[in-house]
Parts: C-alpha cells; structure tokens; sequence
C-alpha cells in the first residue's frame, strides 16, 4: 500500500471503529452465526515467523490460539516459520484465496503485506499484532508488557547486590525501549543506584548471538539479566555464570533454570484470540487497536523463582494490585532520560501515544538509541 | 565397493549421450519425490495427495505460477550471478550481500534521485543503480582475487555478513534516508510512486520477470557466441593456456567477478522496484542470495537451465510453505525435506550423468584347496 493512501485508511478505519463501537452489540444478534456458539462459518488461520517450540514468543501465542480452538469448538491452520517482508502477501492471498475469512498474523513485518492483501479481499477479516496499520477489514493486537516488565525489574533490582543489571535486547525500536526502561525503572524503585547496561543483538531470534550478548553483560560485571528475544538463551548464560536472570514471553521453561529464575512479563494472548473471532462470527471485523494490559489478562507477570523473597514478593504484589486498578502507571513522571533531561514532568502520566513511539532511555540505562 | 560377488564401480564416461541429460534430472526428481514420500508417509500424510498439492500450489494454478514466477524473478538474477561466475571458476559465494547492497542502491536512487522524473528513467535508473551497487561490493574481493590470488570464496562471504548489518544499521539502528520519517516504527522509506512497477493485474508476478528471463537468454547468447565468452571459457578449462594466448587474467577475473556481483545486485533492485518498494528487513530471512548458487548448480550453470531451475525452487518454496493450508496441515519440517531431497537427488544425479555405473562379478579365489 502506498503511503499516501494511508491517511485516507485511517480516517476510514477511524470511522468504522467509532460505528462498531456505537453498533456493535445491538447487530450483533441479527447476523448469520453467533446465536448457538455456531462458529462454522469461521474458518481462522494463523501465521506465525517462528516455531510454536521456541519457548517463548510463538509457544505463546499457540498457547492462545490452543485456548482458541477449545473455546469455540474449531480447528485452526497454522503456517509456521513464514519469514516477514513483501513475500508474505504470496502466503496471506493464498490463505484468502483458500477461503480462511480470519487470519492472524503475528510478526511486525506482515504489516504492509496483510494491509495489501487486506485491500484485496474486503470481505475477509485481518488482525496483525504489534504493528500500527489498520483498514476497514484489518485490525490490530498488541499489550502493556511494560507494566509486568515493571514488575519484574522490581525483582530484578531486588536480586541484585551490586546494582549492575545487564539486558539483552533485539532492536532499538520503541516496543523495546519501553519494556527496558519499565524494567529499569522497576529496578531503581527498589535500588535507587542501579543501573542496567543494554546490549543490542540485531536479532529476535539467534539463541547463539544472544547468549554471546548475555555472556558479554556478565563479564562487564552484570550480576542480574533481563531480556527481550524470543528464546531463553539469556537464561542459558545466566545460570552458567550463577546469575539470575528475568525472562520474557512465557515461563514454561522456568523449572529449568532452579535457583536463577527470578520470574518474567508473559502473554495470554487466548482472551483476545476468542473475543476476535467471536466479534467476527457476529459479523463484526474488530478494526480497532487492541492494547491489552494486566487488567485485561492478556499481560501478567509469570510465576517467580526461589530467590525472590516473600518481602519482594509482597511489594511486587501490591505494585501489581495498583496497577491492575488503575492507581498506578509505571510511566509516572518524574522521569529523565538517561543524559539527564526531563521527559515526563512530575506527577504526569505519560499518554498511550507516548509510550507507542518512545525514544528515549531513562536514567539508570546504560546505553543509546539512535537519534531522530 | 564390493557386495557379495560383484565390484559396483564408478568409471567417468569419455561422451554423455543425449538422452542422459533428460533423463538423469528426471529420475533424480522422481527418487527425491519417493524418499521426500517416504517421509510425508511417515507423519501419516498421503505422499500422491500432497504431492499433488504440492504441484498445484506452487505450480498449476494460476495463483501458484504467479506466486512462484514472482518469488523466482529475484531467484533468476542471482542464479546468474553465481552460474556466471562459478563458470570460470570463480567462486562468488556472496550473492546475498550484493543482494543487500543493490537492494539499498535502489531504495537510495528511489528515494533521492526519482522525483519529478518519468517511469520510463526513472525504473532503469533504479535498477542499475542497484547493479552498480551490488558490482562494488564484490569489487574488493575482486581485486584481492586478481591481485593477490586471496581466496574470493572467503572474502566474498564474510562480505554477506557486513551487508546483513548494513540493512540492519540503516533500518533499525539509525535515522538516515532509509528509515520511513513518518513513523518511529523501524521501516524503510518508500521510493518514489514513478521508480516502481505494479504486478501483473492481480497476481504477484512483476514485469521485472520478463528482464530477468532476457538477461538469462542474452547471456546465453552473448557467452556463446562473443570473445568475451570464448575467453572466459578458455580461461575457465585452462588458466595457463588463456595466458598462454595473451588473454589477461586480471581483467577477466575482474570482469566476470564484477558482472556476478551486478547481477545479484539486480536481484535487489527487482525486490525494491516490485513487491517491496523500499529497504525491507525482510529481504534478510529468504536467502534468494544463497538459493542463487543451488540453483546455479543444479543448472549446471548453464543460463537458460537457470530460469527453470529458479522457478522449480521457487515453487517447491511456495507450494511447501502453503502445504499447510489444509485440514491435514504437512508441517512445514516436512516440506523443507521435500526440497532438500529434491535438491540432493538433482545434484547427485550429476554422478550419473557424468559417471557410467559398472557392475562386474568377481571371480572368487578360493583358498581352501
């Protein structure tokens, strides 16, 4: 799609949005399926950049679609390992053509392929998760990890004697950004000195590189590990060297890392898979941009390890208990970047549009982005 | 080999009759189709059912051939670039990052030089800049092979490695040119409406398919019949004997090692001009750099063949991918041991075409009188 088509989507996407949300109960009822839970008349499919066994990002998402398929009694396709970039819209089209009217995709780079596609079969529903762009017949899904990465920076900051965190991070772009500076900023509420060193590995998924990055942090001194990648190999690092370590995504594997795990900010992606499809047996594509949080269950902080104490426990637990409820964002100002500059004023909540395009590292990271 | 009473040896054939050079790919894709269905039996999938999707989806429906005549026209570019080189035995291993590299001298012409400026200028000029681009990044590998004699196998490879963070760099570590400015999501910038062509109706095949396949012929052709060709095949058989005849080693090496690198520069360029439209991070997870050399081989570097063999790669990609759109979905590990064998057999086959299998038995000498 050409940009200068996008304007003209949004304001059409806008619109229909504003229209599902006046409409969208009351014609519900009238059209073709929802009335029995018959959902025969869907036909989902979801495409995935990885493999459901990376443990992380993807086993994630199955885990949803899993919820899914039990939810509403259908069998969903699944295309695996399908790399981003232009050559997708030959898969999309060919699930269109196939006859599959929902379809899923999970990775930033189908963006501008499924918007394409989308164009192409109006009357087929697209949802894309983690990007910006959305059409009359495309929506998309993403979450607030940086509340539970708040969370889990309490624990990491907590679990650290010295102060010094290291953090293994894909690209500098602002989904990342956002997640290390909540993490730092959960670490220095509990260890006002505490710093979290960044290494950016140019990769979501490159178990080697990542655990090169993360041997790297705990040679400069890191004794706690936090990461954004779609494999544990951080964790593989950190309970080499003895250290302990926040994963990301999923905490399926955190009975392999005793002693070393502290916990990590995980997805439930399976409320938002079936509101979704249900939205759209009722003959409604859900065009919005859906942003789950911890209050919604789509965003929660995995179950911890052994050497987070009670205290922290209890402390992250009522840090949880007010976010939930509304009495607390991790993004509250005051809060300097990390040259010293303020951005966001005190006792301001930093907006959602704010924290979709952040571009700045907060004070305590250790580390640079590039500039604009 | 000895089994039982008889010696299985291979002797290398002094003529190939023509025939063998049908039959031998024919029966390779034949073996790789049985042991490919072997194993699709083994995770209790029909073999001729999914095989058969597999021919329809990358293959005989209209959406299939368009899809895989797209996916192969970047393919194409770089099987001739690595079939032109590896023809003089000159081993460019580096067609993915002169692939990167015209992929950004594309968007870079796109974006700066396009504007105001008709698509008829505006799409070759794109396009060779892109060429040009990808020829420079195998320039010093070039020079250090026909200067020094370093190995281009080496230096051409690591070079993919700098391109890959290259694009990186450009797209998710800085703010430059390439970076989209209307949004802080990291994404290339789109070139210019006049520099880029649209697909065929509503398919997925592109008019840049019909340039790779002339410039597939036209080499045929030119290689045939030109000095230039004469020279580099003499070179090729026998480096003493085209010294021998005052042809300059240098500049062939030169040459031939620059024109490979333009052409997978090319395939670049298409990606951007066509689907892309702009540096695509995702052009970094296919491998069309590394594909080109498998099916330069299995062309047996041979233009034309090249063509073909890129659109049977294409389509074993298109078809395995999409083998699991089905209610009995083929994992996608089963179908990229489909198009490994394929690729096995087909070169195997080679052994064959250029080896005479001999079966003799062996007289037993008996010890015990």
């Amino acid at each position: 799609m050409k940009m200068k088509h996008l304007k003209g989507i949004a304001l059409a996407a806008a619109a229909v949005v504003g229209l599902a949300a006046c409409g969208g109960s009351s014609s519900s009822s009238d059209t073709t399926a929802a009335a029995g839970g018959d959902y025969s008349n869907l036909k989902v499919a979801v495409v995935y950049i990885g493999v459901p066994g990376d443990a992380g990002y993807t086993y994630q998402h199955e885990q949803g679609i899993k919820e899914l398929e039990a939810e509403l009694g259908i069998t969903v396709t699944r295309l695996e390992n399908i790399p981003e970039g232009a050559e997708s819209a030959a898969t999309f089209d060919q699930l269109a053509a196939e006859g599959y009217n929902l379809i899923f995709g999970t990775s930033f780079g189908y963006m501008d392929p499924m918007l394409e596609v989308s164009a192409k079969y109006p009357e087929v529903c697209f949802e894309h998760a983690t990007g910006y762009k959305t059409s009359t017949n495309m929506g998309t899904y993403f979450g607030a990890a940086e509340e539970a990465r708040y969370l889990s920076g309490i624990a990491a900051g907590a679990a650290s004697p010295t102060g010094k965190l290291g953090y293994v991070a894909a690209f500098p772009i602002p989904e990342v950004v956002r997640g290390l500076n909540a993490f730092t900023l959960g670490a220095r509420s509990v260890n006002p000195k505490a710093t979290v060193q960044v290494t950016w590995t140019s990769t979501w998924f490159d178990p080697a590189k990542e655990k090169e990055a993360a041997q790297a942090l705990l040679q400069a001194g890191a004794d706690v590990l936090g990461m954004h990648q779609d494999s544990t190999a951080t964790g593989e690092a950190a309970m080499e060297a003895g250290a302990k370590w926040v994963g990301y995504n999923s905490d399926t594997l955190a009975g392999n890392f005793p002693d070393t795990w502290l916990t990590a900010p995980i997805w439930d992606w399976g409320p938002y898979y079936i509101k979704a499809a249900k939205s759209f047996a009722a003959g409604t594509c859900d065009v919005s941009q859906f942003y789950g949080n911890m209050a919604d269950g789509t965003v929660k902080l995995g179950t911890f390890g052994s050497s987070v104490s009670a205290e922290t426990q209890a402390l992250i637990a009522e840090k949880a208990a007010a976010i939930i409820d509304g009495t607390f964002a991790p993004f509250t100002g005051p809060i300097k970047d990390n040259t010293g500059k303020e951005v966001i004023a005190a006792g301001v909540v930093a907006p959602l549009g704010d924290l979709l395009g952040m571009q700045y590292l907060v004070e305590g990271v250790i580390g640079e982005i590039p500039k604009s | 080999m000895i089994i039982g009473n008889y010696r299985i040896e291979l002797e290398p054939r002094l003529s190939t009759p023509k025939w063998l050079y049908a039959a031998v790919p024919a029966l390779s894709l034949l073996f790789a189709f049985v042991v490919g269905g072997v194993f699709i039996g083994l995770t209790g999938h029909s073999p001729i059912g999914t095989l058969s999707l597999l021919i329809e989806r990358g293959y005989a429906s209209t959406k299939g051939i368009t899809n895989t005549l797209g996916s192969a026209t970047p393919l194409i570019c770089t099987g001739l670039a690595a079939a032109f080189a590896f023809r003089m035995n000159l081993f460019n291993i580096g067609e993915e990052g002169q692939m990167y590299l015209g992929m950004i001298g594309s968007a870079w012409a796109g974006i700066v030089l396009a504007g105001h400026l008709p698509g008829f200028v505006a799409v070759p000029m794109v396009l060779l800049f892109g060429a040009l681009c990808g020829a420079l990044w195998v320039l010093l590998p070039a020079v250090l092979r026909a200067k020094l004699g370093t190995s281009e196998i080496v230096s051409s490879l690591l070079l993919n490695y700098v391109a890959l963070n290259l694009v990186n760099y450009f797209i998710f570590g800085s703010r430059g040119i390439f970076r989209d400015p209307t949004t802080s999501f990291p994404q290339g910038r789109l070139i210019e409406e006049s520099a880029r062509l649209g697909s065929f109706g509503t398919t997925r095949t592109y008019p840049t398919v019909l340039i790779a396949v002339a410039l597939a012929i036209g080499l045929y052709w030119f290689m045939k019949r030109s000095n230039y060709g004469y020279e580099t095949s003499v070179f090729a058989d026998s480096p003493n004997t085209a010294r021998y005849a005052g042809m300059s080693s240098t500049k062939l090496t030169l040459s031939v090692l620059l024109f490979s690198g333009a052409l997978a520069g090319l395939a670049g360029s298409m990606y951007v001009v066509g689907p892309a439209g702009k540096v695509d991070p995702g052009l970094l997870q296919i491998g069309l750099g590394y594909a080109g050399i498998v099916v330069a081989a299995l062309a047996r570097y041979n233009f034309v063949a090249v063509i073909l063999t890129a659109i049977l790669f294409a389509g074993l990609r298109e078809g395995g991918a999409s083998l699991q759109i089905s209610s009995n979905p083929v994992p996608i590990s089963i179908a990229v041991v489909l198009q490994g064998s394929v690729l096995l057999f087909a070169l195997g086959g080679e052994v064959f075409r250029r080896n005479r299998l001999r079966i003799r038995r062996v007289q037993q000498v008996s010890v015990a009188s």
